[in-house]
């Protein structure tokens, strides 16, 4: 399903308001130093009233079957509000791989209850050292005498990791990287928090002891799922970073208006003015690049690849520049913990590097292009 | 609106296959093969010159038969009484096409100069001028920027003193793109000099073949001559060739500067697309041995996000005028960031090539890119300096407030 740009701007403004009542400022902050780090009422409502977990989730899984443009939307406004609730990690991440690996019987006993918003999911990959790239997983994967797998190793990086009620995760086999799912309460199996530069988004340590799996798609076929979950995680984290982008933006302009020194608006000081218009610029940039990537998505265009690539490092710069520079125009009070201006940088910084950060995402670019 | 969007892109295209061929794409090219130009100025001899100026008048007479000359003009003039949302479509679909540069004539002419005149002259200037301007016969240059006023537009000095039903004009203008195949030019005079600066201007129309008028090519850093340097001399100019009000010529310079109009699509063409073209820098760096250099693969995918990001910029303007809506600031961004990344281009080459952009070795696509490296300081000065064009972001999307103004600028300068 493919909504117009009437229905898009439908979306956005009742996600808007939703997060405008259930995620203003005072709540973000409540939230990111409790645990968990979401409001699993305000979850509830966010899955029944605006049905928002399952907008991506194909129909015959219970979702409403829209695309990434349509996420793209809820995502920008996510990243806007900081919103803290386990919607990157079941909706983007978990959900997207077990689409990705083309297992129907995973995906119709998982994605009814990601899609009803019942059940909360998140993807290990990354280990001790912070790579995504499945060749660098060494956590294993051996089958039992019973048919299933039993998994050892340790994850680290993952999101929501403490509270996901299913885990995917990447294990190696004889075949290679292959997907996993794991019960949050299976045997052997261990999460610890971890202490986060971005404190909205929660993620922990995972230690698996010998912990019994589920093998999802093909065994050795994890190498072509995070190929594909990477490409779509990194649209929709662009998504996220543009609205993070956007609301600094916003929120330096607002300032540079009304706060007045040397006895008139520092807006009105071309220093500050070219500020301002360069976080446009980088702003107006990042809006593009990952909105027409989503496009691309849901035409299965054979540009897309590409264009995620563009989009992840043009969001991740864009974002940056916009929340180094919202602290700079608001001078010392930007620096201060009680003004948002750091939960902002924290995010920004957080986000630039979730996937392996700029090195990675160059190369990953130059590869698309067959550089 | 979008239907009736699609139904004016389908007419457009039928008349475009009807008589000239698709756009080659002028990105693909196979290394050591072809011309290696990389000149974003031309600098061609005056023979050529003048046959570039024809085959522009030539395309822009086709245009005119067709009624896609002066697509928002109104009809008494030849005009096609469309929308500028049309006109922005029409460039768009023509740009997919192999027509020639018309540049020489829209660009300050048909652009800026033709819709000044249409709201500001008097009817039987209109009749004179507007037709021909549009059929492609008159070609209008834009007498505006002095050695003392460039930014500051309203600091002219250039006199136009009364004398019975004539003016008399004195004074020199400098940067008049394609004022030497001109027949006419937009003249922005000062007439009070004791009225604040802004309210003591007057505009004209100058013949550009009335006595007095002198137009001198000016060399730029490049080596060519794409501007001039105007002198005017006791050129008489009858009041009926003055547009709006005695002192009332900084609304009728705001008009065109209102009017210089984004242009969608006409980015990425001519030999500079190669620039931005991740094939041929690539290519480059095969061909220099530099493949595999860690800092230099580095920077050129930091340019390629930003060149790559503009375009999906402006993409989405095009898909939103395929839409019947008008775009927003991206348009202004999207020129702000061609300045920029055909800048970071030339020198990113620069650093690939190393001494072979400082010394022509005779081999194929190196010592070229000097064409391109010298055009690049000029691209963040033309048609408003990056900090102008900064200032206008600012204060017309973002709502900043305006510099005030100083006591200094509020004086008059004669």
């Amino acid at each position: 399903m493919t909504a117009d740009e009437s229905e898009l701007r439908e979306l956005r403004a009742s996600v808007r308001e939703f997060l405008d009542s259930k995620s203003p400022e005072e709540a973000v902050r409540k939230l990111m130093e409790s645990e968990p780090r979401f409001d699993p009422a305000v979850w509830a409502q966010a899955a029944d009233q605006l049905r928002l977990p399952g907008l991506a989730i194909p129909e015959e899984y219970g979702g409403d079957g829209f695309g990434l443009v349509e996420l793209g939307v809820v995502l920008e406004e996510m990243g806007r509000a900081l919103f803290c609730a386990p919607f990157f990690a079941t909706v983007l991440l978990a959900a997207q791989a077990l689409l990705a690996s083309g297992d129907k019987e995973a995906c119709a006993r998982l994605l009814p209850g990601i899609a009803s918003g019942r059940t909360t999911a998140t993807l290990a990959v990354a280990e001790d050292h912070g790579s995504w790239d499945p060749a660098m997983v060494l956590a294993r994967a051996v089958p039992d005498s019973d048919g299933g797998w039993t998994v050892r190793g340790r994850k680290c990086f993952v999101v929501d990791g403490t509270t996901a009620d299913v885990i995917l995760l990447v294990a190696r086999t004889v075949a290679g990287p292959t997907l996993f799912a794991v019960q949050r309460d299976a045997v052997g199996l261990s999460a610890e928090p971890m202490e986060t530069l971005d404190a909205t988004r929660a993620m922990a340590r995972l230690t698996l002891d010998a912990v019994p799996a589920t093998l999802v798609g093909a065994q050795g076929a994890g190498g072509r799922i995070m190929a594909t979950v990477l490409d779509i995680a990194s649209v929709g984290l662009a998504a996220e970073q543009a609205g993070g982008a956007r609301r600094c933006l916003e929120t330096s302009a607002d300032y540079a208006r009304v706060r007045h020194q040397f006895g008139r608006p520092i807006g009105s000081f071309q220093a500050v003015k070219h500020k301002c218009a360069e976080m446009l610029a980088q702003v107006e940039l990042a809006e593009a690049s990952s909105r027409e990537a989503a496009r691309l998505a849901d035409e299965d265009s054979p540009d897309f690849p590409v264009a995620a690539a563009v989009a992840h490092a043009c969001c991740s710069r864009a974002y940056m520049v916009a929340a180094m520079e919202n602290i700079q125009v608001h001078g010392g009070i930007g620096f201060t913990w009680e003004h948002p201006a750091h939960l902002y940088f924290r995010r920004a910084k957080s986000s630039q590097l979730l996937f392996g950060g700029p090195a990675v995402y160059h190369e990953r670019l130059l590869d698309r292009l067959g550089i | 609106m979008e239907q009736d969007m699609q139904d004016f892109a389908v007419e457009a295209r039928r008349f475009l296959d009807a008589h000239v061929a698709k756009a080659l794409d002028r990105t693909a090219f196979t290394w050591g093969e072809g011309d290696d130009s990389m000149a974003y100025f031309s600098s061609l001899p005056p023979e050529e010159e003048h046959e570039h100026v024809q085959r522009a008048r030539a395309w822009q007479r086709i245009r005119h038969e067709n009624g896609f000359g002066w697509i928002t003009g109104p009809a008494e003039y030849g005009g096609r009484g469309l929308t500028p949302v049309h006109d922005l479509l029409y460039d768009a679909v023509e740009s997919e096409y192999d027509v020639a540069d018309t540049g020489v004539l829209s660009v300050i002419g048909l652009g800026m100069i033709g819709p000044t005149i249409l709201a500001h002259a008097q009817p039987h200037i209109k009749d004179r001028w507007l037709p021909a301007m549009y059929r492609g016969d008159a070609i209008a240059c834009q007498l505006f920027s002095e050695p003392g006023a460039g930014s500051d537009l309203a600091s002219v000095a250039t006199r136009a003193v009364r004398e019975g039903e004539d003016w008399v004009l004195n004074g020199q203008k400098v940067w008049t793109s394609v004022a030497q195949h001109s027949q006419i030019g937009l003249a922005l005079t000062r007439t009070n000099p004791d009225a604040p600066k802004h309210r003591g201007m007057t505009a004209f129309l100058v013949p550009m073949d009335t006595p007095g008028v002198e137009v001198r090519p000016l060399r730029q850093m490049t080596g060519g001559a794409d501007f001039n340097e105007v002198f005017l001399t006791d050129v008489r100019i009858p009041d009926d060739h003055r547009l709006g009000e005695v002192d009332g010529g900084w609304t009728v310079a705001l008009t065109t500067l209102m009017n210089e109009r984004a242009t969608v699509g006409s980015e990425g063409v001519g030999p500079v697309a190669a620039a931005l073209s991740p094939d041929h820098l690539s290519a480059l760096m095969r061909a220099t041995w530099t493949w595999d250099d860690r800092a230099l693969r580095a920077r050129l995918a930091e340019l390629l996000v930003d060149v790559l990001a503009t375009e999906h910029l402006n993409a989405r303007a095009l898909h939103k005028l395929r839409a019947g809506v008008a775009p927003g600031p991206e348009m202004s961004v999207s020129k702000l960031m061609y300045g920029q990344n055909l800048t970071r281009a030339a020198h990113f080459v620069s650093d690939v090539l190393g001494p072979r952009i400082i010394a022509d070795t005779g081999q194929w696509g190196t010592y070229a890119w000097t064409e391109l490296l010298l055009a690049t300081p000029a691209l963040r000065i033309l048609g408003g300096t990056e900090e102008i064009m900064k200032n206008i972001l600012a204060e017309r999307v973002l709502g900043l407030p305006k510099e005030p103004v100083t006591a200094a600028a509020r004086e008059v300068r004669p």
